[in-house]
């Protein structure tokens, strides 16, 4: 008798391991369907009979013998929308860009991922990077005993994954305790390897904080670069002083030969504030930077001209890093012909998308809205493309050039009569 | 055969129409509106207001706080402070209608965004919709919260209908519904009414629920100080509008 009754709670056992497995795959797939029919902006998402869509996909997921075979049948049937930002990110890779470092202090340090190596591309003034003589250009090959490479070719391997993620990736690695030091291996411009213990300190700017979202730090600087204006801000947060430092260093061009705004790296924040600045730099009326459609209604990004807007030419750059309302400013002014862009093409992701974890593990990308930028394009999915492609380098890095900064500068001299 | 059926379809809606009580005009039910709120007189009797209370856009952690300003016939000024995005102002000032935040910069109001908020911006609107809205239908009956209230559809001269929900119990406002016209596009408004309180001898509702496309806020009146002095130069546009308002030659 004791016999049978450890056989029936094996058997029992391995049937509940199997069911789990595949009732959190069911679980999964059933989330993704009914996120889409809920919070997709076309009430039949991509054109298509969502009902219709289940039925046929669930029966699949249902058979799938694996795992993988589960995710493999639930992107397929995303990819019927035939819209971007609508993905499933395994739950092994999501763990990889997850990684939000052991806090928030940095050095000083931003990089962004050239030819597959992590570059230190900008220093903070008077940050530890800074005071322990990190050059831009410099490989970052290690940092808090991580591999770098490792991290950026396993992300790299999957095409879901976007600069933008890699680029946080790898600055997350960056990252640490306020007060705690990192071990980070260079190598510097002459290929000489360089092991600092770097101080990390409080991230540059002021802590700001906007509703739910938790607090960031916010900065903007302005400069003159000879007879041009230079500005540049990490995020569209912090309103009062980023509108303000806007409108000021708009208000210092007049008079000058033009104006750059760098939105490399900027990611985004208040929507809001790409109508705001357009309108110190658009003089026509009735213009809009583009038109965001959502399930129930839609909303035109419209500019309010200034009484006395600013009439010399305007630079935009951006990378890969540069999205969401990076974007739609971007984007809207060049399609008004306000601006010319420079740089690389931007991240992609205009819409308000969201990543959600699925009870499998994995992660879902999905966008909640379209957005049009008023050339008629959807940036989604194909973000800005720049007027003139221009990509940093690091041997130009090393030489202490921003190429991008650059191909503005000459661009604007060329635009004086 | 035809006749007959006629005969038997008149007959069932004549029972019908026996059967229930007879719906009320739409003016009767506006009219209704003002008695159960205060009545003609104290309405007449309110000249000027500042009111004070809070915004709340709950669903993303952000409050302010709100003080309005109006004055016969048509002056109208409201502050809101906002967490995070900073001063918004709008007003109306006789035939301009504006508005200037932090945000957006600022921008003189036309078209049905114009008239829309100069019928918003005009002193006593309960009392004087006759003014406001020339076309008035009682459209029917619809439970909100298990409530039965009349569906008042009110056109005004120029804009979107405004679709007003009045207890039939209370005769108290409960619900507008409108397609709003603003300068990022026409956007579907629900404004749900609940809490009324007595400020100054005129019940309003002290809190006021508005979903306006993807955002939802809620509106807190605390206080309403009735007939106070306001200067004239509360009602003035700022400077930026002005200049909007010079450089497009007006007045």
């Amino acid at each position: 008798m004791p016999a049978r009754r450890s056989v029936l709670l094996i058997v029992a056992a391995l049937s509940v391991f199997g069911q789990t497995a595949s009732r959190l795959d069911l679980d999964s797939f059933e989330k993704v369907w009914t996120t889409v029919r809920d919070k997709h902006w076309q009430t039949k998402p991509g054109g298509l009979d969502w009902q219709a869509i289940h039925d046929e996909y669930r029966p699949r997921v249902e058979k799938a013998a694996t795992h993988d075979e589960a995710r493999a049948v639930m992107q397929e049937m995303i990819s019927r929308l035939k819209q971007s930002h609508f993905a499933i990110i395994p739950g092994a890779l999501y763990a990889v860009l997850d990684d939000e470092g052991e806090g928030p202090g940095v050095a000083g340090i931003d990089a962004r991922v050239l030819d597959g190596q992590a570059v230190v591309t900008g220093i903070d003034p008077g940050s530890p990077a800074e005071k322990l003589g990190v050059r831009p250009g410099w490989e970052i090959q290690r940092a808090g005993g991580k591999d770098l490479k490792a991290i950026i070719d396993q992300a790299r391997s999957n095409p879901a994954i976007h600069e933008l993620q890699l680029t946080r990736a790898v600055l997350a690695r960056l990252s640490g305790p306020i007060g705690g030091t990192m071990d980070v291996t260079f190598v510097d411009g002459s290929g000489k390897t360089v092991n600092l213990k770097l101080s990390l300190a409080a991230p540059r700017g002021t802590l700001s904080a906007f509703g739910n979202l938790p607090a960031q730090h916010v900065w903007f600087e302005s400069q003159r670069m000879g007879s041009t204006s230079y500005l540049r801000f990490n995020l569209f947060l912090d309103l009062p002083h980023v509108m303000a430092g806007f409108q000021q260093a708009v208000e210092n061009c007049k008079p000058c030969d033009g104006l750059i705004i760098d939105l490399r790296g900027n990611p985004g924040g208040i929507g809001g504030m790409a109508m705001g600045m357009a309108g110190f730099l658009v003089d026509k009326p009735n213009q809009r930077l583009g038109t965001m459609y959502l399930r129930d209604s839609t909303l035109n990004f419209v500019v309010n001209p200034r009484a006395d807007v600013l009439t010399a030419p305007v630079a935009v750059l951006v990378d890969g890093n540069s999205a969401s309302t990076s974007e739609i400013f971007a984007g809207g002014l060049k399609d008004l012909g306000r601006a010319s862009v420079f740089g690389t093409k931007t991240a992609a992701a205009a819409l308000p998308s969201a990543f959600e974890r699925l009870p499998n593990g994995d992660g879902f990308q999905y966008a909640l809205a379209n957005y049009i930028s008023q050339g008629g394009q959807p940036l989604e999915g194909l973000g800005v493309s720049p007027d003139v492609v221009v990509e940093l380098t690091r041997p130009a890095l090393l030489d202490g050039h921003d190429s991008v900064v650059d191909a503005a500068l000459g661009w604007i001299r060329r635009q004086k009569p | 055969m035809k006749r007959r059926i006629f005969g038997v379809i008149l007959l069932v809606c004549a029972a019908a129409a026996f059967a229930a009580d007879p719906l009320p005009s739409a003016e009767s039910v506006l009219d209704r509106y003002v008695q159960v709120t205060g009545g003609k007189q104290a309405y007449e009797k309110r000249k000027s207001e500042i009111a004070h209370g809070t915004v709340e856009f709950a669903a993303i952690g952000i409050k302010g706080s709100m003080t309005r300003y109006a004055a016969e016939p048509d002056k109208y000024y409201t502050s809101m402070e906002i967490e995070g995005l900073g001063k918004v102002e709008m007003g109306v000032n006789g035939a301009v209608a504006w508005e200037n935040s932090a945000l957006l910069g600022p921008r003189v109001k036309t078209g049905l965004e114009r008239a829309e908020a100069i019928r918003e911006g005009s002193m006593n609107s309960t009392l004087n919709w006759r003014k406001l809205y020339p076309k008035v239908e009682n459209a029917g009956i619809e439970s909100i919260d298990g409530e039965d209230c009349y569906k008042v559809i009110m056109t005004p001269a120029e804009g979107q209908p405004m679709i007003g929900y009045y207890q039939k119990k209370s005769g108290l406002q409960v619900k507008i519904t409108t397609i709003s016209t603003t300068q990022m596009g026409d956007i579907p408004v629900e404004l749900i009414a609940s809490d009324y309180k007595n400020f100054g001898g005129i019940l309003e509702p002290a809190k006021v629920i508005q979903k306006a496309g993807p955002q939802e806020f809620t509106m807190t009146l605390d206080s309403v100080e009735v007939n106070p002095a306001i200067p004239p130069a509360q009602f003035a546009l700022p400077a930026e509008v002005r200049k909007l308002v010079d450089k497009a030659g007006g007045n």
